[in-house]
C-alpha cells in the first residue's frame, strides 16, 4: 500500500545497501511506547537483500590497519556526531521513547558502544589462539605455523531490540575482515542505523556493512544467504537454529546469582539488586534467579523493599530506571507472569507489575517471587524487566540447578564449587565475589569470544 | 423459445479485437448456457435450484452478482458435464486443467479451442504493445501440467515466438514441502529448477522468458544468470504469484534495466489471466486489465459483496462468461486495490494483489529479545 501523506511526513529510516541509501515503498511505521508514530522504516524485498549479500561477498575488506582506524573514528562519530540528522541527545531520546529503555541506560549504552567500537579491533583479536599468526607472511610460517583465518566472508546479524548494547558485539566481525549485513529489530532500528551510518561516514565502504530491514519472512533468508550468522531470540529461535553450525544463537541469558552460607548476602545486597534491575532489567545479563543457601525469605524481603521503591517514570525521564512498554504489551507480561508464578510466594507479585503512565504506555515494575526448591521451573522464566526468582540452595542441589546460565555470580568462598561452575559447559561466564552479573568489558568474552565462532586456524608451511 | 445460433455467435464470438455491447453479451451468453439444447449439463442441472431465471433476469453485467458461487463444485463435477451441448458430440477440447489446489482439492476446467484462440490473440497483441520481440526463442519456467499456464506458454511460443524451451516445475510439491515445514527441501527444488534454466540460458538464444517472481528472485541471486539475461533476454513475462512494487521497481531499473518486464495475474478459474497495463511508469503500482466482457473482475467487500470505492482494497471476485465456459461470481482468495478499467471497459482492473490471510505474529513473551 502506498504510504499516506502523514506517513510520508515522518522521518524516514532508509535501508543502507551496497549502493547507498534505499527507500522502499514497503515501509513499517515505528511507534514509541505510547503508540505514537515516530518514523518510517523501509523494508527491503528479497531481491534487494540477496543482491546486497552478493555485493558484500564480492567486496574486499580493507587492510587491518584501516579497519582499526575506521572503527575508532566511527566510535567518535557514534558518540558525539550528528548522524542522519540527529545529535546524540536526540538519538538517545528517540531510542528511549521507542524501546522503552530508561534514558540513563541508553546514555550508558552509547558510551559502552563507543568504547567497544574503539576497542573492537583489539578485543576481536583476543580470541586468537596464542600460537596462531594473523598473516601467512609472518616469518614464523616458514617453519610451519597456524594462521588465523575467516570462516567466511559475509556475516549476517538478525539483531535484537531489547537493549542498544547488543550492537556492541557485531562490529568485531568487521574488525576481523568480515562484511556484515544487519537486519535490525523493527522495534528499535535506530541504534544499528546510527552505528552503520557512523561506520560509513568514518570511511567504511557501503559494500562492507549494510542495514537491511526486512519483514519477518526474510529473516531466515538473510542467514541462509550469508556465510555465517548470528540470531538473537527466545527459546524457539535458539531451538530452530541450534543445529546449524553456521548460525550463532544468542538466546535467553537466565543469569543467576548463588549465595552460599559462608557469605552474608546483606553485604552484597547492592550487587544483587543491581544485577536484577540495572539496564532496567532488559538484558540477558540481568539476574533472573538468586539461589541462596538457607532461608530465602529475608533476602526476598530486602529485595522487595529495594526494588519496590523504584519509581515508575516515562523512559525519557532522567530519573527513569524501569522499562516502559505499550500498555497492552505490559499487561500481557503481567498476565504471563501471573500464570508462570503459580505455586510461588509473591513478594512483589504480578498484580503490581503494570504501572500505567497515562499516555498509552506503562512502566514495568519489579517482581520478586520466592520458590520453594532450587530446581523450580520458574527460575528459567526470564522477562524483560526486573523480575527475579529467589530459591533455597543446598550443596546437594549442586551446580545442576545453575545450568543454562549466561552469567553466574558466585558469592562464595568454596573453591571446589567455583571449579564446578567453570567446568559446567552450559554456564557462560563465572564471576566470583562482588561483581554484578551485567559486568561486561571490552576484551572479555560475553558468550564466548565472537572470534571463536567467526575464525579458524589453518596450518601454513612455506618451503 | 428457439435460440438464434448465428446471432448468439455474432455477439459471443465477434471478430478478434472487437468488443460486443456488454448487456447484449450477457443476454446472449445466458440464452446459450441455459438453453436445454446448447447449455452444459452442469449448468442446466444447477439452474433448476435457482430462485431466478437466468434467461429472463440476468440482463446486465451487474446482474451476474445474482449467481451463486459454484466454483467449489468444480472439484468433483465430471469435466465433460462442463462443456456446453451446443458444441455437439465432438467439441474441440484442447485439454482439462486444474487450479493450484492451494485451498483444498483442485478445481477442474475444460479449455475449448475458440476461447484459447481468442485469449491468445489478445495476449499476443499485449506482447506486441510491450515490445516483446516476435519470432524469438522462449524459455519457460512453468508447470507442464495440470495447470493451464504450460499450455498457454507453448501456444504463445507457437504463435508469437519460435522455439519454446521449458523447465517443468511442480508448485504443488513446493507448497506441500513448505506446509510440512520442509522449507530447505523446497529451496533445493527451486535451485534445481534454476540449474536447469541456467543450462538453457547458457546454450540457447533465448529472447523471452516466462517465470514466477520467486524463481526470478532466485535467478537474480546468481550474477552469471543476471548477465546472461541482460545479454540475451529482451522481455520477461512473470506470473503465478505476486510481485511486490519494490521488487518490480528494482528489476526494471537496476537488475534488468534494458529488459521488458510484463506481469500476468492468472487464474485457472478464469481460463487465463489478466495482463499488466502497458506503459505504466516504474513508480506506479502494477495494474492488471482483463479481456472484457469475457473475463471481468470486481473488487468487493467480502462481507456485503458490494464494490469498494476506487482506490480501496477488497476481495477479488472474478467472472468468466464465454461461449465455451461460464463461471460468474467466483470469490478469489486474493485482495486487491480497485482501479478503473481502461477506457470503454467494464468491470474493474486490479492492483497490489496480495493473498488474504497473511499476518505475522511475533509475540514472544519469554526471553528478553
Amino acid at each position: 500500500m502506498p504510504p499516506t501523506p502523514e506517513e510520508e511526513a515522518l522521518p524516514q529510516l532508509d535501508a543502507l545497501g551496497p549502493r547507498g541509501p534505499y527507500r522502499a515503498r514497503n515501509r513499517l511505521t515505528v511507534t514509541d511506547v505510547s503508540g505514537a508514530p515516530v518514523a518510517q522504516l523501509s523494508l527491503v524485498p528479497g531481491v534487494f537483500l540477496h543482491r546486497a549479500l552478493t555485493a558484500l561477498r564480492r567486496a574486499e575488506p580493507p587492510a587491518p590497519d584501516h579497519r582499526a582506524a575506521v572503527l575508532a573514528r566511527a566510535a567518535e562519530l557514534f558518540t558525539t556526531g550528528r548522524l542522519g540528522g540527529l545529535t546524540v541527545a536526540e538519538h538517545e531520546h528517540l531510542v528511549s521513547r521507542v524501546g522503552g529503555v530508561p534514558l540513563a541506560v541508553v546514555r550508558t549504552a552509547t558510551r559502552a558502544i563507543g568504547e567497544r567500537l574503539a576497542a573492537a579491533y583489539d578485543s576481536a583479536r583476543r580470541a586468537r589462539p596464542v600460537d596462531a599468526r594473523d598473516d601467512w607472511r609472518d616469518p614464523l610460517t616458514r617453519a610451519g605455523r597456524a594462521v588465523w583465518t575467516r570462516r567466511g566472508e559475509v556475516f549476517a546479524v538478525n539483531a535484537a531490540g531489547n537493549h542498544p548494547g547488543t550492537h556492541s558485539l557485531w562490529p568485531e566481525a568487521l574488525a576481523l575482515g568480515f562484511r556484515v549485513a544487519v537486519r535490525p529489530s523493527r522495534r528499535e532500528p535506530f541504534t544499528p542505523y546510527r552505528l552503520i551510518t557512523a561506520l560509513r561516514e568514518a570511511g567504511l565502504g557501503p559494500d562492507q556493512v549494510a542495514f537491511l530491514p526486512t519483514g519477518h519472512e526474510l529473516a531466515d533468508e538473510l542467514l541462509r544467504g550469508a556465510d555465517l550468522g548470528m540470531v538473537y531470540g527466545g527459546d524457539d529461535a535458539v531451538r530452530r537454529h541450534r543445529s546449524d553450525p553456521a548460525v550463532l544463537t544468542q538466546g535467553p541469558g537466565r543469569s543467576k546469582i548463588l549465595v552460599t552460607a559462608d557469605v552474608d548476602w546483606r553485604e552484597h545486597l547492592d550487587t544483587i539488586v543491581d544485577s536484577v534491575s540495572h539496564h532496567g532489567g532488559t538484558g540477558c545479563v540481568n539476574a533472573t534467579a538468586v539461589l541462596v543457601e538457607g532461608d530465602p525469605a529475608p533476602l526476598c524481603a530486602a529485595l522487595a523493599e529495594r526494588l519496590g521503591a523504584l519509581p515508575a517514570l516515562a523512559p525519557e525521564d532522567d530519573k527513569a530506571v524501569l522499562p516502559v512498554q505499550p500498555v497492552a504489551t505490559a499487561r500481557a507480561f503481567g498476565t504471563h507472569l501471573a500464570n508462570r508464578a503459580a505455586g510461588t510466594r509473591a513478594w512483589l507479585g504480578a498484580e503490581g507489575v503494570v504501572a500505567e503512565l497515562g499516555d498509552g504506555s506503562a512502566a514495568l515494575r519489579p517482581a520478586v517471587h520466592q520458590a520453594d526448591r532450587p530446581d523450580a521451573a520458574q527460575l528459567g522464566v526470564e522477562l524483560p524487566f526486573p523480575c527475579v526468582w529467589v530459591a533455597p540452595w543446598t550443596p546437594e542441589a549442586g551446580t545442576a540447578v545453575l545450568r543454562d546460565s549466561l552469567v553466574v555470580t558466585a558469592l562464595t568462598r568454596r573453591e571446589e564449587l567455583i571449579d564446578r561452575l567453570l567446568d559446567e559447559p552450559t554456564i557462560g561466564n563465572v564471576y566470583v565475589g562482588d561483581t554484578p552479573t551485567y559486568r561486561i568489558a571490552p576484551g572479555l568474552p560475553h558468550d564466548g569470544f565472537l572470534g571463536d565462532f567467526l575464525m579458524r586456524t589453518k596450518a601454513v608451511i612455506r618451503t | 423459445m428457439t435460440l438464434d445460433i448465428a446471432e448468439t455467435d455474432r455477439i459471443l464470438e465477434p471478430p478478434h479485437g472487437t468488443r460486443p455491447d456488454p448487456d447484449a453479451f450477457v443476454q446472449a451468453a445466458m440464452a446459450w448456457h441455459f438453453d436445454p439444447d446448447t447449455g452444459s449439463p452442469f449448468w442446466l442441472k444447477r439452474a433448476t435450484a435457482f430462485d431466478f431465471d437466468p434467461r429472463r433476469d440476468i440482463r446486465t453485467h451487474a446482474d451476474l452478482a445474482r449467481f451463486p458461487n459454484v466454483a467449489a463444485e468444480l472439484r468433483h463435477v465430471p469435466a465433460a458435464d462442463l462443456v456446453p451441448r451446443g458444441y455437439g458430440d465432438r467439441p474441440d477440447v484442447i485439454g482439462v486443467y486444474e487450479s493450484g489446489g492451494t485451498t483444498g482439492a483442485p478445481k477442474r476446467v475444460v479449455l475449448l479451442r475458440d476461447w484459447l484462440e481468442r485469449t491468445l490473440h489478445w495476449s499476443n497483441e499485449a506482447l506486441d504493445a510491450y515490445g516483446f520481440p516476435r519470432g524469438a526463442d522462449w524459455l519457460g519456467l512453468v508447470p507442464g501440467g495440470p495447470h493451464i499456464v504450460g499450455e498457454y506458454f507453448q501456444r504463445s511460443v507457437a504463435t508469437h515466438g519460435r522455439y519454446g524451451f521449458r523447465v517443468d516445475l511442480d508448485p504443488r510439491w513446493v507448497k506441500r514441502a513448505i506446509a510440512q515445514g520442509r522449507g530447505p527441501e523446497a529451496g533445493a527444488y527451486a535451485e534445481h529448477v534454476i540449474d536447469q534454466a541456467a543450462e538453457v540460458l547458457r546454450t540457447q538464444d533465448i529472447g523471452v522468458m516466462t517465470i514466477t517472481p520467486p524463481l526470478l528472485e532466485r535467478l537474480a541471486r546468481r550474477d552469471e544468470l543476471v548477465d546472461l539475461v541482460n545479454d540475451k533476454v529482451r522481455a520477461i513475462r512473470w506470473g503465478g504469484t505476486q510481485m511486490d512494487a519494490d521488487s518490480r521497481h528494482l528489476y526494471r531499473t537496476e537488475v534488468f534495466p534494458d529488459t521488458v518486464l510484463s506481469g500476468n495475474y492468472g487464474s485457472t478459474m478464469i481460463l487465463g489471466f489478466a495482463g499488466e497495463r502497458p506503459g505504466l511508469p516504474d513508480d506506479e503500482p502494477c495494474v492488471f486489465d482483463t479481456l472484457d466482457p469475457w473475463v471481468t473482475f470486481g473488487v468487493v467487500d467480502p462481507d456485503t459483496g458490494l464494490p469498494v470505492p476506487y482506490g480501496e482494497r477488497g476481495r477479488v471476485v472474478a467472472h468468466h462468461v464465454s461461449k465455451s465456459f461460464l463461471l460468474p461470481n467466483n470469490l478469489e482468495r486474493d485482495l486487491a486495490t480497485r482501479v478503473s478499467p481502461p477506457e470503454g471497459g467494464i468491470g474493474d482492473s486490479v492492483a497490489d494483489i496480495a493473498p488474504v490471510g497473511v499476518f505475522e505474529n511475533e509475540t514472544v513473551i519469554e526471553g528478553v529479545y
